[in-house]
């Protein structure tokens, strides 16, 4: 089985590297393929790697060799497959896989195609150390190289200068919080004295409170960065800027989700806090109903669906902080099918429309993209929750955590922003595949996207009508790991209402957002009243945070270095050139006592002579008379 | 009267206080040596009256060296005196500031 | 051979540099190669015969040289100073190797030789005259390479080098004196030699000056802040290679000096002084991060940035466990490669365009793909990222130091934000965006002299990211050494709580007992 863990974890960096040995060279179609082959065979273990599993099979442990190893820190490049980690090996390879073949196709006209390859490898290796390592300085490996791969992949079209702008925000954001994790590792290492889960976990239940507390407080503020949690989660939608398939795997599918990795996996720490659990339940529900309300009003196509998963990305939180580590788990396999079905059909809709990605500017695409269009509406389903697919499932488990667990505030957060996901993803389906063809005006002659890339994405199609019904299993598999628990709602009456009310609920959102879209005419001027009411203006700015962040942190951060400069050249160095220039000072004025001339120079000499015979007699008579000088000086106070 | 140590002392003072006012005021050279030498036999002369005061010999043997020293280092003294009249044609203190800082 | 190893590599490059005068000039570059090659393979053979095992000194040589003053040549290498040896030798041959187009090609060379017996000396040297002695001297070929080759203001650079850590060392001195004679005091014998001393139990208030004068000397090295400004001028003078070798390497003999002289030496005054140097550090993260974000020249980014790092590496230092102490010193490491390396890189840039603004660039990454690969390697590097070199030393210098302080970790982690920030917009900067300057159309991709000398430097900083094992173990065991020492001589209540006693080492005493 070892074999499988090394094909795994492995192919993925040769892939990377395959595809980076031709980076400087043209496009060549083959590094595609090979890349993609790659991946698939990653797959393939990781499925062989999960029959394993489900068969009963032993949690594989492997230690490769050591890292670091310095006083009593032991860090091996450890790997553990177990029933979380294939969970997601199986997730993050299954969508690279789809994306990779997908990319081909998307990148076709692109040269920096074969760097694309290179990148996007390396980005799957980075997602697979990150949830296949058994320490945390592991996972601390993967989750920098995962914001590495995503620096190079938001700025993958690096003469833009707004792309190169993203990538350094989401690079820079996520090490403000990768520092809170650090901290939260440097807490695990000094108090339970290791890194490894299978040591550092049981020694936690012997710690304190409030020491558990800071554990669980800074971790998640590791978590809170990569995945994009408030007040962290500006750089998500400006990661847009990356080509789409990256959207589609990295900011959507996986590595936004590592945090919420980071929590399940923790869980044993999370279970023995349950107030850090509550904070992380409603901050995520907050994050829930606030991204989802951005996402109301944007006229972004990609941006809309990024508010999507930062808003998904809050149900998974809110469903980890209370615990139900499996239904967070399961929704973020769920959400990774969907979205990432939504965000390359989104892909098929830009390359037809030239890169154009205001949803006002389209209109009746489904004509010419009937596949696409089928997809993103069957996605779209998922995504709102619409029984029988795959959303249903996971997130009405969410739904029904909340209410059992008797947080009705969050519930009922979570049930209305069913309804705002429900109206903003049809908002979206209806202005682009329905009504008039509004991009007629805008000259644009779209085209359906390659049919092996639809084929490519009919894997995700499928999983996210029919993911559903693996929740039994799913759970039967995790349950002996995440403690889980079924969550019953005693009475079947109640279930039914709540059930059914959430299903009219998100059924009449969808409605309402094909009524008031499905035969929009014109694009939006700016002038009608509800563009110029404050909420509108509140939510399209996306509540001013991010103006706030350009004007309130970096335009200061600049103007503060610009003065520690100054200071550095002006008083730092300053008193030292100050002090090598009072030697110089005196040097100068002193010189003209050397004017050469013996006579005046014999003067100074005398001058010296008699100084100096003058000091000894005063020091002699000092010294004679020292017992009455101490008296008087002592009689002044001295 | 007598004449005491205390005479002898006052006589090196003041020779020694011309000597010093000799070598701060003079601007000629020639009088500069005149000065020293005034100044080394105003020591001199303090070294022998102690010396003859405690009976020692060593005072009179110091004023021996001196004496010495003095007349070589006027002889090598006046001998640069003349090559530098000869070059200059003057032995003025104020002409000569090639040391000038 | 083995037994005079450390002689020989300290002078033959002095001879070699000596023996240079008589080469003519076309054949000049060939020999200094050929040279430094072969100093490189001597200090690679160092390292094969160097017994990973043993954490005190090994290869000790001594040779009396002022007996009634208890002066001595004594030399030998543990782990802490190995690996720093073997860089200078490494990086004396890449600056060798990669010297471009230089006038006087010939004195360049035999310089560096001489700089390179100067730094091998200073790292070898277990007595305090003879430290001090190869501390000065190096100062000079470094004066020589600044003023003769640097820049528009290298008088000025040179001088204010010269004399900022001539100063500090003076104080130095004078503290190594009265060392000396603390132990003339107790036993009745002068001694500089450094085993002796180690074994010297001084009281609290004598080690506090003690510390005081020291810290001077090694503080200006390092640059600590606030005299750190010596070190913008002598890098944005000096020509590139002088840059590389004072980055990678001059910079160092602070850093480990605090580790050979003050810790085991102060222990008390070491954690008395813990609290204030580690706010210094940090001062020294944060500020410099922060005015080298706000530089237009891309030489004075890196050369801020290396005091930033220095931060990191002296924090390591006072964290006073093993884990921070070896974490600093293979810090140590990693910032020499990665600061030469980045060095370099300027250089490459700065031959072509002989311009260092970054607004001159832009786009570079369109024209010279190879080199912006190289550059963001390293730039990655810098910014400490896993799997590469600088994470290990990074992360294990702060793990270390959370054991002192919670706070103050917090603060000086402050390191990996700013440390991203200033990097990635200089690299923004420089290579992304559209071309816009008509001459950078036109730029040829590093050449094969300058993959030479960048290409092993890459390899270097992602294996030792990896597998930094064949580093870290030997200088763990010495750094145990150490901060045994420390722990033992301790007589303060607090500092033989703040210094972990490590159980399982044994202090051989004979090996420390060696000399005399």
């Amino acid at each position: 089985m070892e074999k499988y863990l090394y094909i795994a974890l492995f192919a993925p960096l040769v892939s990377s590297m395959f595809s980076a040995l031709f980076t400087n060279g043209a496009k060549k179609q083959f590094v595609g393929v090979v890349a993609s082959l790659l991946i698939f065979s990653a797959f393939v273990s990781s499925s062989i790697l999960l029959s394993n599993i489900l068969n009963g099979g032993e949690v594989l442990h492997v230690e490769m060799m050591t890292w670091m190893k310095s006083g009593n820190l032991y860090i091996p490049f450890g790997f553990v497959v177990d029933q979380i980690s294939v969970t997601m090996m199986m997730v993050v390879t299954l969508v690279s896989t789809i994306v990779h073949i997908y990319s081909i196709g998307y990148m076709d006209h692109d040269k920096g195609f074969n760097r694309f390859f290179a990148w996007l490898s390396a980005f799957v290796f980075s997602m697979m150390i990150l949830v296949m390592s058994d320490n945390f300085a592991g996972l601390f490996i993967g989750w920098e190289g995962v914001g590495l791969c995503s620096w190079g992949l938001i700025g993958f079209w690096f003469h833009k200068n707004i792309a190169t702008w993203a990538a350094n925000e989401a690079f820079i954001m996520n090490r403000i919080a990768d520092l809170g994790m650090l901290i939260g590792i440097f807490l695990v290492y000094w108090n339970t004295g290791s890194l490894q889960y299978h040591l550092a976990f049981p020694a936690m239940a012997h710690l304190d409170t409030s020491t558990l507390t800071m554990i669980g407080i800074f971790l998640f503020i590791g978590a809170m960065g990569k995945s994009a949690q408030f007040p962290l989660h500006t750089w998500l939608a400006d990661a847009m800027e990356g080509p789409t398939p990256v959207s589609a795997l990295i900011h959507a599918a996986t590595m936004v989700t590592a945090g919420v990795y980071l929590v399940i996996r923790s869980n044993e720490l999370y279970s023995l806090i349950p107030n850090v659990g509550l904070f992380i339940a409603s901050l995520g529900a907050f994050v829930a109903l606030f991204a989802a309300s951005m996402a109301l009003v944007n006229r972004d196509m990609k941006r809309v669906i990024a508010y999507s998963t930062l808003s998904q990305l809050g149900y998974m939180f809110a469903a980890a902080g209370l615990g139900a580590y499996w239904v967070a788990l399961f929704h973020l396999m769920a959400h990774a099918f969907f979205k990432a079905l939504l965000f390359l059909g989104a892909g098929n809709v830009m390359h037809a429309m030239h890169d154009e990605l205001d949803p006002f500017k389209m209109g009746g695409l489904k004509k010419v993209m009937k596949g696409t269009w089928i997809m993103m509406t069957i996605a779209s389903l998922a995504l709102a929750g619409i029984f029988p697919f795959a959303g249903f499932f996971s997130k009405d488990t969410i739904l029904e955590v909340a209410f059992s667990e008797h947080h009705m505030i969050i519930y009922g957060v979570l049930v209305f922003t069913a309804g705002l996901t429900a109206f903003y993803s049809f908002r979206l389906v209806a202005l682009i595949f329905h009504g008039e063809e509004r991009y007629k005006i805008f000259g644009i002659h779209p085209h359906e996207a390659y049919k092996f890339m639809l084929i490519a994405m009919s894997p995700l199609l499928i999983l996210a009508m029919i993911a559903g019904i693996f929740q039994e299993p799913f759970f039967n598999m995790v349950e002996e790991i995440l403690g889980a628990m079924e969550y019953h709602i005693h009475s079947h009456v109640t279930v039914w209402i709540m059930l059914v009310g959430t299903q009219l609920f998100v059924g009449l959102a969808i409605l309402f957002a094909y009524k008031k879209y499905y035969s929009w005419g014109s694009v939006p001027d700016g002038s009608s009243a509800m563009e110029n009411s404050f909420i509108y203006k509140l939510l399209y700015n996306q509540y001013y945070i991010p103006f706030a962040y350009k004007e309130y942190v970096m335009k200061p951060y600049n103007d503060i270095s610009a003065i520690m400069w100054e200071i550095d050249k002006k008083v730092v160095d300053a008193s030292v050139d100050g002090i090598a220039n009072a030697f110089y000072l005196t040097g100068e004025k002193t010189r003209d006592m050397q004017s050469g001339n013996l006579s005046t120079m014999l003067k100074w000499m005398v001058t010296g002579l008699v100084g100096l015979l003058s000091l000894a007699a005063v020091f002699g008579i000092a010294t004679r008379y020292s017992d009455e000088i101490t008296t008087i000086l002592s009689g002044l106070g001295v | 009267m007598e004449i005491g140590l205390n005479h002898y002392l006052i006589l090196s003072t003041i020779l020694f206080a011309i000597g010093l006012v000799g070598i701060m005021r003079r601007k000629n050279l020639l009088l500069l040596f005149f000065a020293t030498e005034i100044l080394l036999n105003a020591v001199n002369i303090g070294f022998a009256a102690i010396s003859h005061y405690y009976g020692d010999l060593t005072g009179e043997m110091f004023a021996f060296f001196i004496i010495a020293i003095a007349a070589s280092e006027l002889a090598v003294g006046l001998g640069l005196l003349i090559v530098w009249y000869k070059r200059h044609g003057s032995i003025d203190l104020d002409t000569m500031t090639s040391m000038r800082g | 051979m083995l037994e005079h190893i450390l002689s020989i590599l300290i002078f033959f490059p002095a001879l070699a540099g000596v023996m240079g005068f008589m080469i003519n000039k076309e054949s000049m570059r060939a020999y200094g190669v050929s040279v430094a090659t072969i100093e490189f393979v001597l200090s690679l053979l160092l390292w094969f015969s160097f017994d990973n095992t043993v954490s005190s000194m090994q290869f000790m040589e001594q040779l009396p040289l002022i007996p009634s003053f208890g002066i001595n040549y004594i030399l030998g290498v543990d782990g802490i100073s190995l690996f720093i040896v073997i860089m200078a030798s490494l990086f004396t041959m890449i600056g060798i190797a990669s010297l471009t187009e230089t006038p006087n090609v010939k004195n360049m060379i035999i310089t560096l030789l001489f700089l390179q017996m100067t730094m091998v000396g200073v790292f070898t040297a277990l007595d305090g005259i003879v430290f001090y002695v190869f501390w000065e001297l190096s100062l000079v070929p470094m004066l020589y390479i600044i003023g003769a080759w640097g820049g528009p203001m290298r008088i000025y650079a040179s001088v204010k080098f010269f004399l900022y850590t001539f100063a500090g060392s003076l104080v130095m001195l004078v503290g190594m004196l009265f060392m000396a004679y603390l132990f003339y005091q107790a036993t009745g014998r002068w001694s500089f030699a450094l085993f002796d001393w180690y074994r010297l139990v001084l009281p609290e208030n004598f080690q506090l000056w003690l510390f005081a004068a020291f810290f001077i000397g090694f503080a200006i090295k390092v640059p600590m802040f606030p005299f750190h400004t010596w070190l913008p001028y002598a890098h944005g003078q000096a020509p590139t290679i002088g840059s590389v070798i004072l980055a990678a390497v001059l910079l160092k003999m602070g850093t480990y000096a605090f580790i050979r002289f003050s810790l085991p030496l102060f222990p008390d005054a070491s954690v008395y002084f813990m609290y204030p140097v580690a706010v210094i550090a940090i001062i020294m993260i944060i500020y410099t991060a922060m005015v080298a974000y706000a530089q237009k020249d891309v030489k004075q980014v890196v050369a801020y940035s290396s005091v930033s790092h220095m931060g990191v590496i002296i924090l390591g230092t006072f964290a006073l466990n093993v884990e921070g102490i070896s974490g600093s010193v293979f810090l140590m490491i990693g910032h020499g490669i990665v600061s030469g390396a980045l060095f370099l890189l300027v250089g490459v840039i700065y031959d072509r365009r002989h311009t260092k603004l970054m607004s001159e660039f832009g786009g570079l990454a369109h024209i010279m793909p190879k080199y912006a690969t190289i550059f963001g390697i390293m730039m990655m590097a810098s910014v400490g990222m896993p799997l590469l070199i600088n994470f290990v030393g990074e992360f294990l210098s702060l793990l270390g130091f959370y054991a002192q302080s919670h706070m103050l970790t917090l603060l000086a982690g402050v390191a990996i934000i700013v440390g991203a920030i200033y990097m990635l917009i200089a690299y923004k900067r420089m290579f992304f965006g559209e071309v816009t300057k008509e001459e950078n159309k036109n730029l040829t991709d590093v050449n094969r002299r300058e993959l030479i000398a960048l290409v092993p430097l890459v390899i270097i900083s992602i294996w030792l990211g990896i597998y930094p094992k064949p580093i870290l173990e030997p200088i763990n065991n010495s750094v145990e050494l150490v901060v045994q020492t420390m722990h033992n001589k301790a007589t303060t209540e607090d500092a033989k709580m703040r210094i972990p006693n490590i159980s399982g080492v044994v202090i051989s005493k004979t090996s420390m007992k060696e000399d005399h």
